[in-house]
């Protein structure tokens, strides 16, 4: 890189809002998952009209351009594929407004998710969307990526809960679509911004809805032998129309790893559980609970257990949300999927899943949220062995394409990014591909803007990207 | 109205059939959008004659508008140019519905009265109760992007749409989303097509989630003496437990008109109402019934009742057709299409009044507290030139939404095509964000074939 942008940078922002020495830029190289990219230079802006500057001042050099919050996601998208300037929007990190009266938030995107749930949960409210990585992850990245979370169930994912946004654009015009206001007239531009892996536009201010804490919550714990009456339950209760908060499912092999971690008390001799949630007026959540209760205990659950208070339901989810680093614990690597499927094709899927880790002889844990068929496929390996690790990429494949054959698709809530672009060819036509580009190059006619991601490069087609980080730095959803 | 001198009919009879390219006097009458009139109307048969037709139509130049039911053809800005309509009709299948998954993928030209006894045997529903439902299409309804009173409870097309297939102006088949409930693959370009009016591209296909029908359902309705006492009840259920399906907010002049329904309705409201529905488990009906009833009169209500089911489903269906409703009346009437917080509803209403009055026009408004306000500006009765208060009054409304203390997003959704006579009459002045949607237009129609000048700032 230039040393000259270096310069202009400082000479922007302060040199402490700039890095560029390796061993501070080796901090950047990676996300939650995936491959390493190296940015030449890291910067830190306070305010939009920082970011605009930057943004110019990086299409002077004609340098690329990566937006990253927290670094939490799982598909590379804040990773400098083709190097270039990161923008971090770690200290654009205030929530601007609070409006009680409706039911709104105004924040900068370097808020951290459960910082905003906590700053309104005085007065009974909450943001919705949950991703197991809340306690970091910045809503700047949810909006980049539409995050969900488990109770996405019921509530729906981030562009549910979006209502206006400000955005530099890659010419570094600032511009605010929408408000608080439920719609605004015209396109639904936040509809397209918000899950466009900030390749159209980076965000500087989000306006979120907040919503109302339910009166009642009831968390149960359905117990089973065998992983078909696990995954037949499931479907029954969406089969009978029953819409939980969350119906998460983790087999035995998980379990037992997260119950060594954890302590939640998960039985370690079982096939699978299931943890679902209902939320809302006493009387509902009491006559949801009853029945989930009978349709699980028609599929042969063996127990099914109803958490006592917040500390018993607390260590359950516990359970549930760290389970991916209890994953740690027990292998030195691993590469976790995001497949969509129908929901009720769902015991098929798990059986499938079973055979592929046979045949490819490796360990394959699923933890997953099974109410809306967003399978977590984990599957072990040791990087170290090579052999083991072709076996991996090739079992990953299978599994995605099992997911597109039976009418899913390829990413549930961790995003395309750089990980599955070249996997776009199975779900969508050249035609539908082509579109997608243009609308691209509408609004990042150069392609500055986080290079690399989403879109396939027409590289290597069909290729997934197998992670290489450590599997600590991993905190799926 | 500048047209190619001749449109090559035989193209249009080679791709859709004979039969299917029609130049009847009547029913070319019958798709004119704000006085504009198409030379022909086509109906395809699926989403390959589409392209075709869309193909052929960039090659010449010509204008094309999607047409369903035909109920909202007078929203919009006029059209530029409009050579042919393409009637969506015969695409009326419903291509997949998986009960079990809760999915449904349906054609465009599906009627929604059709669509909702096809889940009704199952169930199930889509949230879309919307105005002019004894003709209206699912492809008409979701690019107008029509509004519904379960709203409040479901969202809008944007929350429960799965994905879409639909030719581009290009003549190019595309999709986006999919067709499960949780999905991330891609940029979510359907999302761009609800309310799009056509000027993007033409739906051929729209992947539903679908609802369960719940066991028990309960209407309420709350009168107050004031604007302000009714929003402030709303306000209160609004930050209650209390899970409403609707809460709609009727002036005392629209009260009576959705209680006009059949003799077997009680009441004749004087003032201010609040409408509520509640749905469930009967014990959470029976809950909603005690505690609104309380909330009521804690918040000053002269009157709480729970109304009996013809009386619900009669001010029900008055709800869901309201503009229809209005637009029968009052031919002439102004009926904007108002997107405000709830805090600000109560004062914008009172500002508005104060408008219409000033310029001798009667007012309505039914407010919906997920965010929606109709308000409607009616020419009084026997006015030589209805249309000059109006002209008058429509940029002050789009003024008084704009102030920093509302900041409301307004349309013009209805009004005589003559006051027309620019884009911001119908959007409002040019916003900055209107640019980007330019280049989401030049994007899917780089030839600015579809609905050409119906949208914002000409688009």
């Amino acid at each position: 890189m230039q040393p000259q942008l270096i310069r202009e940078l400082v000479t922007l922002l302060g040199p402490q809002a700039v890095l560029s020495l390796p061993e501070d830029l080796m901090l950047y190289e990676y996300d939650g998952s995936v491959d390493l990219g190296s940015p030449q230079c890291v910067v830190f802006p306070a305010s939009a009209r920082d970011v605009s500057e930057i943004v110019r001042l990086a299409n002077r050099y004609e340098t690329p351009i990566v937006g990253r919050g927290a670094g939490t996601g799982l598909s590379g998208g804040a990773i400098a594929r083709s190097g270039g300037i990161v923008i971090v929007f770690s200290r654009m990190n205030r929530i601007l407004e609070i409006d009680e009266a409706n039911l709104r938030a105004v924040v900068q995107p370097g808020v951290v998710n459960l910082d905003l749930s906590r700053a309104v949960e005085h007065l009974g409210l909450y943001f919705a969307p949950d991703p197991s990585s809340q306690k970091a992850c910045t809503i700047g990245g949810n909006v980049a990526e539409n995050s969900g979370g488990p109770h996405t169930l019921a509530y729906g994912v981030t562009a549910n809960h979006v209502t206006g946004l400000e955005l530099v654009l890659p010419d570094g015009e600032i511009v605010r679509i929408g408000g608080k206001c439920i719609e605004t007239s015209g396109y639904d531009l936040a509809g397209l911004f918000v899950g466009s892996e900030g390749t159209l536009a980076l965000v500087t201010e989000i306006t979120v809805r907040l919503m109302r804490k339910p009166e009642a919550v009831k968390t149960l714990l359905a117990v089973y032998d065998t992983l078909n009456d696990t995954t037949e339950a499931v479907v029954e209760i969406t089969v009978r129309a029953i819409t939980p908060a969350a119906c998460e499912m983790l087999d035995g092999f998980t379990l037992r790893a997260v119950e060594d971690y954890v302590h939640a008390g998960f039985p370690k001799d079982c096939a699978a559980v299931l943890l679902i949630e209902v939320e809302g007026l006493t009387e509902a959540v009491e006559a949801q609970a009853a029945e989930i209760t009978e349709v699980c205990r028609e599929h042969r659950a063996r127990e099914v257990r109803v958490a006592r208070n917040d500390q018993e339901r607390n260590l359950l989810w516990r359970g549930r949300k760290e389970a991916f680093g209890a994953m740690g614990r027990i292998s030195p690597m691993y590469y976790v999927q995001d497949g969509v499927i129908p929901r009720t094709r769902l015991p098929e899927t798990i059986r499938r899943i079973e055979e592929i880790a046979r045949k490819y002889d490796l360990q394959i844990g699923n933890i997953f949220h099974a109410g809306d068929g967003n399978l977590h496929p984990l599957i072990l390996f040791d990087e170290r062995d090579r052999a083991q690790f072709d076996r991996v990429v090739a079992a990953g494949g299978e599994i995605m394409r099992h997911c597109v054959e039976v009418g899913g698709a390829l990413t549930g809530e961790h995003g395309i990014g750089m990980e599955k672009n070249e996997l776009m060819p199975l779900i969508f036509t050249p035609d539908d591909l082509a579109l997608m580009e243009r609308v691209r190059a509408a609004f990042n006619p150069d392609g500055r803007l986080n290079p690399g991601k989403v879109l396939p490069m027409g590289k290597g087609c069909g290729e997934i990207r197998v992670p290489r980080a450590p599997a600590s730095a991993a905190i799926p959803t | 109205m500048s047209r190619p001198a001749q449109i090559s009919f035989t193209r249009l009879e080679e791709i859709a059939g004979g039969a299917h390219v029609v130049t009847d006097a009547a029913q070319i009458a019958a798709r004119e959008v704000c006085g504009a009139r198409p030379a022909a109307i086509v109906r395809p048969a699926d989403a390959a004659q589409i392209a075709e037709i869309l193909r052929f139509a960039a090659e010449n130049k010509l204008a094309v508008i999607p047409t369903g039911g035909g109920t909202k053809l007078g929203i919009g800005a006029p059209p530029a140019r409009y050579d042919i309509a393409l009637d969506l009709s015969r695409m009326n299948r419903v291509l997949a519905y998986d009960p079990q998954d809760l999915t449904l993928g349906v054609e465009p030209g599906v009627r929604i009265e059709d669509l909702l006894r096809t889940l009704t045997e199952k169930k199930q529903f889509l949230p879309l109760a919307v105005p002019f439902s004894d003709r209206a299409t699912i492809g008409g309804i979701v690019a107008a992007n029509s509004s519904s009173p379960l709203r409040h409870a479901y969202g809008a097309v944007r929350d429960f749409c799965l994905g879409m297939e639909f030719v581009t102006g290009a003549g190019a088949q595309a999709k986006s989303g999919g067709r499960v409930v949780k999905n991330v693959t891609g940029y979510d370009l359907h999302k761009l097509l609800i309310g799009s009016l056509g000027t993007l591209a033409v739906i051929t296909r729209i992947n539903f989630r679908t609802f369960p029908m719940p066991a028990a359902q309960g209407m309420f309705t709350a009168s107050f003496s004031s604007a302000e006492a009714a929003f402030d009840f709303c306000r209160v259920v609004a930050h209650s437990v209390l899970t409403p399906q609707m809460v709609e907010i009727a002036d005392p002049g629209v009260a009576r008109l959705l209680f006009s329904g059949p003799p077997s309705v009680r009441m004749e409201p004087q003032t201010w109402c609040v409408l509520l529905a509640a749905a469930g488990q009967p014990a959470v009906v029976e809950r909603h019934a005690r505690e609104l009833g309380r909330l009521a009169s804690a918040a000053t209500a002269e009157e709480f009742v729970s109304l009996n089911d013809t009386e619900a489903l009669s001010v029900f269906t008055r709800i869901r057709e309201f503009p229809k409703l209005i637009l029968e009346a009052e031919p002439a009437a102004a009926i904007f299409r108002i997107s405000a917080v709830p805090g600000a509803m109560a004062p914008l209403l009172g500002t508005l009044r104060a408008l219409a009055a000033q310029n001798g026009l009667d007012f309505a408004a039914l407010a919906r507290a997920s965010g929606i306000l109709y308000a409607a500006f009616l020419p009084g009765e026997g006015s030589a030139k209805p249309s000059a208060p109006l002209a008058v009054a429509i940029p002050e409304v789009f003024r008084a939404c704009g102030v920093p203390e509302v900041r409301a997003s307004a349309m013009l959704e209805w009004c005589p095509a003559e006051i027309k006579t620019s884009p911001d009459v119908v959007w409002g002045a040019p916003r900055p964000d209107f640019a980007l949607m330019g280049r989401v237009k030049h994007s899917f129609d780089p030839q600015n074939i579809l609905a050409p000048g119906r949208f914002a700032e000409g688009i």
